[in-house]
C-alpha cells in the first residue's frame, strides 16, 4: 500500500501536539469534576451538541482546553455515527420533577411560583477570598441533586404545576391545541439529524433546530427582536426547569422502562392581539432545550415567534434564523476563512486587472453609476443584478 | 416467561466507529442521493449531512462524498487550491485512509478518487476516475436570491433571468464580465450550477467529462452532479465570450511549463513570480526535464503546453477572437 505522505502531513501532527501541550494533562477523574462542577457548562455543550452524555461532554471539553464549539463538534461527530435503536415516550409536562418555574404574565398561578435554583438575586461578586482560603465554596452537601429535592417540600407540589398556557385555554384566551402529546407517534416526526431541513421547515424541524442551536447566535437574533427589529412584544409566560425519566419500551418484554434522567429546560412566551381582528387571541411561542439552557429557551421561544409573523423581519425569517445559527456550522465556515485561498483570489484578481488593463470603464459608467457593494458572484468583483452577494469558498 | 434478557445481550457488539466512518444507514442515503443526482445533471439534491469529525465548512460535504464511494482499493488523491501537501489537504487524506485503509495518491492519473477543494487537476481524467469537489455555497442564484426557498423554486421554473441580468449590469458598468472564480454554468442544457469555487480555467474541464464529477457541499447539504458526457456551459452572451484567466506569458519558476493554472508569487523585491498550481503535474513537467530517454510521465493535459488552446477544439470562443 502505497500512502502519499508530505510535509504538511508533519506539521499538522506537531501543531495538534503542541496545542495539548500547553495546557495540563487530565485524567478521569477530573472529567468527573468537570461534570459535577460545572453543570451549566456541560448543559450548554450538551445542548449545542444535541446528545444527553454529561460524561462526555464534559470529556470534550476537557480534550479540547474549554474550545466550546470544537467540544460541540466533538459531541455531533460522535453522535452522527450512533444509530437510532428507539424512540422514547413523548415526555409531557406533568411527568417532570421541575425545580424552577416561573411567570412573567401573572403575579401568582396555579401551583405558584417557584424559584428554584437560579443565580438571578445573586450579587455577582467575585469571591476572592476563596483564592487565600482552603476551604470549598458552597453548601456543604453530599447529597444528589435529586434527592435533595425529594426531600423537600417541592415534591409535594409535584402534582399540581399545571402549566400556565393550560388556564389561558380554559379561559378561552389561548386556542386549543391542535393535537394531544400522546396522539402523535414520536417515530412520524421528522428528524433533523436524518433528513435535510427545507424551506418553509415543518415546526418540529424547526424546534429540534432551536433546541440544538448555538446559544449566543440565538441570543443575538433573538435580542434584535427584542429591541424592535420585529414586532414581537413578548412577555414570559412559563419558564420551566427540572428533570425527567426517558422511558422507552422494553423489546422483548413490552414494558416501559426508564434508561435515565434527564435535565430538561423550556420557555413558553406570550403575545397579544394575534388571531382574527374580531376575536383578538394569545399566540406562544416555544423553545426547549436538553439541559438546563434558560437564555437559549427564552430568546428561542421569541425567535420562534418572530418566525411566525406574516412578514417577518429579514433576520428573523425561518431561512435567516435557521441557517445562521448553528454553532457546528457557523463556527466550522469562520475558521475555514483560515484555509488558503489563493486560487480564488487570484482568479478574481485576474478579472479586477482586466478591467483595469482595458481602461475604459471610467469613461463609460462616469460618476454618475453608482456602485455596488463588492462581490455579484465573487468577493472581489462589483455588484451585479438587484443586491449583491458573495463568495463562498 | 423465558429469561429476561438485558438490552447489552439484545445489542450487536459496540464496534467503535464504521467502515468509513459513516455508519450504513448514512451511507445508503449518500449513494442514492449521489444516484438520484446522476439521473438529474445540475440538480441540487438535498442531503442529511451528517456531522464528521473534521470542521464544517473544511470539505466536510466531498467528504461524505468520498467516504460513501472509497474501499480498501480505492487510490485516492486529495488536493487543496491544487496542492496535495496543503495542510488540510494533507489532513483530509490522513482521515480517509485512517477509516477506510484504502491507497492514498498524488498521481492524477493512478487515483480512482480525486477530492479536491478550488481545482480540477490539468491532467485529462478518464471514465474509471471520479472528481469530488468541495463546495462551500452550491447555490448559484444566492447572489441574486439569499432564501433557498424561493431560488428552489427558480431552479424549478428554469428562472435565470436575473443571473443574466446580473453578467448584462457587469458588462455596462465594467466592460467586462468580473467574475472570478465560482462561474454559473448551465449543465445539460436544464439547470445552472455553481461549479464550486474553481477558477474559470477549470470550468470547460467538466464540459464532456470523461469522469463523473460529484459536488458536495456539507454545510449546505446540497449534492449535485456532472457525469460523465455531459454539456457544460458557462452562461456567456453570444457576443461577449466566456473569458478563462488570462495568464499567457506566465512561466512556472519551478518546473519551467506554461499555460497551465498558475499562482502568484509576490516577491519583496517588487513584481512576482509564478507557480502552476497543480504540484502533481508541477513536479512531473520537474521530472520529465530530467528524463533522459525521452519518455515523459505527464498526461496529456486539458490546455496544450505549447498553444495553451482547451483540447475540445471551438468550445471556448474567446481563443477564436
Amino acid at each position: 500500500m502505497y500512502v502519499a505522505a508530505r510535509g504538511g502531513e508533519q506539521a499538522i501532527l506537531n501543531a495538534e501536539q503542541l496545542f495539548h501541550s500547553l495546557k495540563s494533562t487530565f485524567n478521569a477523574d477530573d472529567v468527573r469534576r468537570v461534570e459535577s462542577t460545572m453543570p451549566y457548562l456541560i448543559d450548554k455543550v450538551m445542548g449545542e451538541g444535541s446528545l444527553y452524555a454529561p460524561e462526555l461532554a464534559a470529556l470534550a471539553i476537557l480534550y479540547t482546553g474549554g474550545d466550546l464549539y470544537e467540544s460541540v463538534l466533538m459531541l455531533r461527530a460522535f453522535r452522527s455515527t450512533q444509530p437510532r435503536i428507539a424512540y422514547a415516550k413523548t415526555l409531557v409536562q406533568d411527568d417532570w420533577l421541575t425545580v424552577r418555574r416561573i411567570s412573567a404574565a401573572f403575579k401568582d398561578i396555579p401551583g405558584g411560583q417557584i424559584l428554584g435554583p437560579t443565580l438571578d438575586y445573586s450579587h455577582r461578586l467575585l469571591p476572592l477570598e476563596m483564592l487565600d482560603n482552603e476551604r470549598d465554596h458552597g453548601p456543604i452537601s453530599s447529597t444528589l441533586p435529586v434527592q435533595m429535592i425529594r426531600n423537600s417540600e417541592l415534591l409535594t407540589r409535584q402534582a399540581s404545576l399545571p402549566a400556565v398556557a393550560d388556564w389561558q385555554r380554559a379561559e378561552g384566551l389561548l386556542p386549543e391545541l391542535p393535537f394531544s402529546a400522546s396522539s402523535v407517534s414520536p417515530d412520524s416526526l421528522p428528524d433533523v439529524t436524518r433528513e435535510p431541513m427545507h424551506i418553509p421547515a415543518d415546526r418540529a424541524v424547526r424546534l429540534q433546530l432551536l433546541g440544538r442551536a448555538d446559544t449566543g447566535g440565538i441570543l443575538s437574533l433573538g435580542y434584535a427582536n427584542m429591541r424592535g427589529y420585529g414586532t414581537v412584544h413578548p412577555t414570559v409566560n412559563e419558564l420551566r426547569l427540572g428533570y425527567a425519566d426517558v422511558t422507552i419500551t422494553h423489546p422483548v418484554s413490552g414494558e416501559p422502562f426508564s434508561i435515565g434522567r434527564v435535565r430538561l429546560s423550556q420557555a413558553e412566551i406570550v403575545t397579544t392581539f394575534k388571531g382574527a381582528a374580531e376575536k383578538p387571541e394569545l399566540a406562544l411561542g416555544y423553545c426547549a432545550t436538553i439541559g438546563w439552557n434558560e437564555i437559549k429557551c427564552i430568546a428561542g421561544s421569541m425567535l420562534d415567534m418572530a418566525m411566525d409573523l406574516p412578514k417577518p423581519h429579514p433576520s428573523h425569517t425561518e431561512d435567516y434564523v435557521l441557517h445562521h445559527t448553528d454553532p457546528v456550522e457557523s463556527s466550522g465556515f469562520c475558521i475555514h476563512y483560515k484555509l488558503p485561498h489563493y486560487v480564488t483570489f487570484g482568479s478574481d484578481l485576474d478579472a479586477m486587472r482586466a478591467v483595469t488593463a482595458a481602461g475604459d470603464y471610467l469613461k463609460t459608467t462616469g460618476a454618475s453609476v453608482p456602485l455596488g457593494t463588492p462581490g455579484s458572484f465573487s468577493e472581489n468583483a462589483p455588484n451585479g443584478a438587484a443586491k449583491s452577494g458573495k463568495e463562498l469558498s | 416467561m423465558t429469561g429476561h434478557r438485558t438490552l447489552s445481550e439484545l445489542a450487536s457488539p459496540n464496534n467503535g466507529y464504521s467502515y468509513a466512518f459513516l455508519d450504513e444507514y448514512a451511507k445508503r442515503e449518500l449513494r442514492r442521493k449521489t444516484l438520484k443526482a446522476i439521473a438529474i445533471p445540475g440538480y441540487q439534491v438535498p442531503y442529511a449531512s451528517r456531522e464528521l469529525p473534521i470542521a464544517r465548512g473544511w470539505g466536510t460535504g466531498g467528504l461524505q462524498a468520498t467516504l460513501s464511494l472509497v474501499g480498501p482499493e480505492d487510490n485516492v488523491k486529495v488536493i487543496d487550491q491544487g496542492a496535495d501537501d496543503s495542510v488540510n489537504a494533507a489532513n483530509l487524506r490522513r482521515f480517509i485512509f485512517r477509516v477506510s485503509a484504502c491507497h492514498t495518491t498524488t498521481d492524477t492519473l493512478a487515483a480512482t478518487i480525486v477530492q479536491s477543494r478550488h481545482r480540477v487537476p490539468e491532467e485529462i481524467m478518464g471514465e474509471h476516475q471520479i472528481l469530488v469537489l468541495q463546495v462551500p455555497d452550491p447555490e448559484p442564484l444566492r447572489g441574486v436570491e439569499s432564501d433557498i426557498g424561493k431560488s428552489r423554486e427558480m431552479h424549478g421554473d428554469g428562472e435565470y433571468g436575473l443571473l443574466w441580468l446580473g453578467l448584462y449590469e457587469q458588462l455596462v458598468r465594467y466592460r467586462r464580465v468580473t467574475i472570478g472564480a465560482s462561474y454559473p454554468a448551465l449543465v445539460h442544457g436544464r439547470y445552472v450550477m455553481s461549479p464550486s469555487p474553481i477558477p474559470r480555467w477549470d470550468v470547460p474541464k467538466l464540459h464532456m467529462a470523461q469522469h463523473l464529477t460529484i459536488l458536495s457541499a456539507g454545510r449546505e447539504k446540497r449534492l449535485y452532479v456532472v457525469p460523465p458526457y455531459t454539456s457544460v456551459k458557462p452562461l456567456e452572451f453570444d457576443d461577449v465570450p466566456f473569458r478563462i484567466e488570462n495568464q499567457r506569458g506566465w512561466t512556472c519558476r519551478i518546473s519551467g511549463g506554461s499555460n497551465k493554472f498558475m499562482s502568484e508569487i509576490p516577491l519583496q523585491s517588487g513584481g512576482a513570480e509564478h507557480e502552476i498550481s497543480d504540484t502533481s503535474y508541477r513536479e512531473k513537467l520537474v521530472a520529465d526535464v530530467k528524463r533522459v530517454d525521452g519518455t515523459e510521465c505527464a498526461g496529456v493535459p486539458y490546455y496544450d503546453n505549447e498553444t495553451g488552446h482547451f483540447y475540445i477544439g471551438g468550445f471556448l470562443k474567446d481563443e477564436e477572437l
